[in-house]
């Protein structure tokens, strides 16, 4: 069977199931949009961003919770970007772990700050890897010479 | 998010030109006249998406980081239509922000933004200035209206 054809369709039944399972909201749609002739790997390169990103704000979050006295405007503040930047990006699932760790923050409430922040960290890693398939598919789609449509 | 928005209706809204962003499907709303916006947000994520959607639209915009940069470029003189201030920038926060570049006689039309919808920084930022404060993602339900209200 065509190389082409079967890699299209792996990306799709992939793209697909993002979407469904709930770790890509429409959000992703929009970055996808924004990518262009002028802007041909703006979606990896945002992605990207997030990926580092994303570390550093987990790293701290770890870092600033087993503090003695914890800093919660700091902890809230790396919330804060965390699902600012996991909204931008469409990544539902961090962006929705965010809403109670916030809470839990608010309230001061360390067990329950250290709860979300391995739910974050667990649904991060699962977006991430999901994603860098669906970016080593369309790399492996365009060198056997096929194209893919952007939603 | 996850509103359900007629994508369509929304990109019909252009003068139906030519020119502006070349899409596979349809066209994109473009703005007529030259607008020029500012955002500005500590986060590098935020800071290119909320760039690119705008710019998409035909907007000029730049980014910074920090609201000192902000304060600065528009004490130089820079003038922007739209400015895009995130809430929780570090030192010179997004409301305090607001209220310099207001204080300097700055028109723009100011958004106050953040990842979550607060009403304490809803008030904070409307009493320092802002027209509005919504929570991000920046999106083209939001922008549109704004870009379109701006040009017209």
């Amino acid at each position: 069977m065509d190389v082409v054809v079967q890699l299209q369709r792996q990306l799709a039944d992939h793209t697909a199931s993002l979407f469904h399972e709930g770790f890509l909201n429409e959000q992703f749609n929009q970055l996808q949009q924004l990518q262009d002739e002028s802007n041909p790997d703006f979606v990896v390169e945002v992605v990207s961003l997030f990926f580092e990103d994303s570390e550093r704000l987990l790293n701290e979050l770890a870092k600033a919770l087993e503090q003695q006295a914890v800093d919660y405007k700091k902890v809230d503040a790396h919330v804060h970007q965390l699902k600012g930047s996991s909204s931008s990006i469409g990544a539902q699932r961090v962006q929705g772990v965010c809403i109670p760790f916030r809470n839990f923050c608010e309230e001061q409430n360390n067990e329950g700050c250290l709860k979300c922040l391995q739910q974050v960290k667990h649904e991060y890693s699962l977006v991430k890897n999901k994603l860098e398939t669906l970016f080593k598919l369309e790399q492996q789609l365009i060198a056997a010479g096929g194209s893919f449509p952007t939603l | 998010m996850g509103a359900e928005v007629d994508h369509v209706s929304l990109m019909g809204m252009s003068g139906g030109s030519a020119e502006g962003n070349d899409r596979s499907e349809g066209q994109r709303f473009s703005c007529k006249n030259k607008l020029t916006a500012l955002v500005v947000d500590n986060g590098a994520v935020c800071r290119a998406i909320q760039t690119a959607l705008l710019r998409s639209y035909g907007v000029e915009t730049e980014a910074v980081e920090t609201g000192e940069a902000a304060v600065q470029l528009i004490a130089s003189g820079a003038t922007f239509n739209l400015i895009i201030i995130e809430m929780l920038l570090p030192v010179l926060n997004g409301p305090e922000t607001a209220r310099q570049i207001r204080a300097m006689g700055a028109q723009s039309k100011i958004l106050g933004i953040s990842a979550f919808f607060d009403e304490r920084h809803q008030q904070e930022f409307l009493a320092a200035g802002a027209d509005r404060f919504i929570e991000k993602p920046l999106s083209p339900e939001i922008v549109i209206p704004i870009i379109w209200e701006l040009d017209n």
